[in-house]
């Protein structure tokens, strides 16, 4: 069928063998791609006996029909694994170049399961894989790795782990293409855990199209609705994502500190005013992507690729820290060891609160933009208190007594919304089925700026709705799988019809949306499954009870509970957040 | 005097990252803001209305009338538009 290439390359590595076979096309209408194909595979391949670092666990690489077909920001992919921060389903997805190359290598998916005895690395030249012996490449820092196997943006693509993930940090990434991150949750450890230290692709197959003058017809007009919308063509570009600083600060939900304020005085200095004026050096963009929003930065001793506005937060505002030198620094140490930057700072953060409290033997202090490099470090490598923080700030807070300084959902650290001043962002973080996260729906566009139209940020009654649609729009997107900065300038009508035109089934708008609630739901019933109930979809106690004494969000802490009832009753669910029979039966998800 | 700060291509457009101006409302600081810097006017207006996705605060609280007054001491932030995430 045309957009997929229907085909699976499932690896073991107990014994370095591999097997090919056809994909299930009646799963992959349902899931089409990327996060649903990953979630639903999952469900069949890890259950609760297994642990997320045993060799049982898998990781699921997914692209989509669209993947590597020229379509706009078509170069992403995910990666599917039970997550070892947070027990939960987790998908991660990336952009730059691997994705587009995975997908003319011939697969839909790769499925890697078990533990190779030595380190190893793969080679996949569409049919032909190849093993190789990693063991002198293990202990390798990404950016040296990366170019030591031979990276090519448009040939040749490196995936590959740091010494982070080497160390089983529960909050390592997997980095493709040098600096691009499948962040969240801990995939490198997993990756670690089974002793893969790389995957390279190169691929020559191309993508078939079913209508290709229809696909080149929808080609040309994404193309003049990005340049047409201001966010696309003007606000991404010139000033990247960090542009987002000033205006949480403005409005006083900008976590600072470990979310003990919510506006930072230090904010301006790490703009992206300020990054813009002294730190760009040029924008850079994945394959495919007529956006541009990633900055090459450089100080006086690093340069290379970001960063974003959450890095830039969780290094910068959460740390109490107004040196953007050295956040940038240390957004760049991230990508070359592994680790995910808003874990990683706010896990720092939460030391730093945890140290001038005495509950931690650590001289970890708010402001100390010195002891970033050296914690980070330290961290990846697990050694003196890094040891504690690798594996994240909930079992760094559990383990000292004090859980409730996590700034978690589900032992995901959250991203730098405040949301005692976002509710629908609050009832967003609680009852994401990975944790902590913005990338499951982010409610900062209707919140905050008017996209597409302003609702009070305050309001409880009614937010539920929202958030149910962005989370079920974010579902979707993440499985076609696209960058969500493209719905900023083209609707959600037109990916149903680039679909369409792509594969030649017939998509709508209104199955586009029921394709992200079905992903909702079976994430969902996988998570209730490991034994997560509704006691979970909660926030620390900070967020709940503490209001800030200051600035436009004084008084305010998160009205979860209300919100919550209301979005189990929308959801179709019942009292206790189980999906009913039902609501199951409805989404194609019967006998689950 | 109310004090209006600006954001993002907007410091450069009025060659500043804020200005002093008269108390009134929204919508005249907005005439005003125009007036003294004309490359603004483009920017931000549209027939007399703000365009889509520029985002005001009045102290921090998103200002989507423009006869709301604006008193001393106040502080007025105008973001053209931005996204990130």
């Amino acid at each position: 069928m045309a957009g997929w290439s229907e085909k699976v390359l499932d690896i073991d590595l107990n014994n370095k063998t591999y097997r090919t076979y056809p994909l299930d096309m009646e799963i992959s209408r349902l899931f089409i791609g990327g996060r649903g194909l990953g979630a639903r595979l999952l469900w069949d391949m890890v259950g609760p006996e297994v642990d997320a670092l045993a060799p049982e666990n898998v990781l699921i690489f997914t692209n989509g029909p669209l993947t590597a077909t020229g379509y706009q920001t078509s170069n992403r992919f995910s990666v599917t694994t039970k997550s070892p921060l947070t027990g939960t389903v987790l998908d991660a997805n990336s952009g730059g170049f691997w994705g587009m190359q995975f997908k003319k290598a011939g697969y839909d998916v790769m499925i890697v399961r078990g533990k190779s005895e030595k380190p190893v690395w793969i080679e996949i030249k569409n049919d032909v894989i190849a093993f190789h012996d990693a063991s002198e490449l293990w202990g390798m820092r990404v950016f040296a790795l990366t170019e030591k196997l031979g990276q090519n943006n448009n040939k040749r693509n490196v995936l590959c782990i740091g010494p982070a993930g080497e160390n089983l940090s529960r909050i390592a990434s997997i980095m493709n293409d040098r600096e691009r991150a499948l962040a969240r949750g801990g995939p490198g450890a997993v990756m670690g855990s089974k002793n893969l230290k790389a995957i390279v692709v190169e691929g020559k197959d191309r993508t078939e199209i079913n209508d290709p003058e229809q696909f080149k017809f929808l080609l040309y007009e994404t193309r003049k609705l990005l340049a047409a919308s201001p966010l696309t063509s003007q606000a991404l570009p010139e000033f990247g994502t960090v542009v987002l600083m000033n205006i949480m600060n403005n409005i006083g939900a900008l976590a600072t500190r470990n979310h003990q304020q919510t506006q930072f005085e230090g904010a301006e200095a790490i703009s992206g005013e300020e990054l813009t004026e002294k730190y760009l050096v040029k924008n850079s963009s994945c394959w495919a992507c007529p956006i541009g929003c990633t900055r090459i930065s450089k100080t006086d001793k690093a340069e290379g690729e970001g960063p974003e506005f959450e890095s830039t937060w969780a290094f910068g505002a959460q740390c109490g820290i107004d040196d953007l030198p050295a956040i940038i620094e240390a957004n760049m140490l991230c990508n070359d060891l592994g680790l995910d930057t808003i874990s990683a700072g706010s896990t720092i953060a939460c030391a730093m609160e945890m140290s001038e409290n005495g509950y931690l033997d650590s001289d970890l202090r708010f402001g100390r933009a010195d002891q970033l490099a050296p914690t980070l470090e330290a961290i990846a490598h697990r050694k003196d208190v890094g040891a504690d923080l690798a594996d994240g700030s909930l079992r760094l807070g559990t383990k000292y007594g004090h859980p409730e300084l996590s700034m978690s959902a589900k032992g995901m650290e959250m991203p730098a919304y405040d949301p005692r001043g976002m509710q629908g962002q609050g009832l967003l973080y609680a009852t994401s089925n990975r944790g902590g996260c913005h990338m499951r729906g982010n409610m900062v566009g209707p919140e905050v700026l008017g996209l597409p139209k302003l609702i009070d940020r305050f309001q409880v009654q009614g937010k539920s709705s929202f958030v149910t649609l962005h989370q079920n729009s974010s579902a979707a997107i993440d499985s076609l799988v696209i960058c969500k900065f493209t719905n900023m300038g083209v609707a959600d009508e037109y990916f149903a019809r680039v679909l369409s035109a792509v594969t030649g089934i017939q998509y709508d708008t209104g199955e586009m949306i029921r394709v992200g609630e079905r992903v909702w739901n079976l994430e969902r019933m996988y998570n209730l499954r490991e034994g997560f109930t509704s006691k979970d979809d909660t926030l620390p106690p900070r967020l709940l009870n503490d209001a800030p004494t200051d600035g436009p969000s004084k008084g305010w802490v998160v009205k979860l509970e209300p919100m919550l009832k209301e979005y189990y009753r929308g959801r179709g669910w019942d009292e206790n957040g189980v999906p009913t029979p039902k609501k199951l039966a409805d989404l194609g998800l019967a006998g689950l | 005097m109310p004090i209006v700060k600006l954001y993002a291509n907007l410091r450069k457009l009025a060659g500043t990252k804020e200005l002093i101006v008269t108390e009134s409302t929204i919508g005249a600081v907005l005439n005003e803001l125009v007036k003294q810097n004309p490359p603004l006017g483009d920017v931000i207006l549209e027939n007399g209305k703000l365009r889509q996705h520029i985002v005001i605060t009045l102290n921090g609280h998103n200002a989507v009338d423009l006869n709301v007054e604006v008193n001393e001491q106040d502080i007025v932030a105008i973001f053209p538009p931005i996204a990130g995430g």
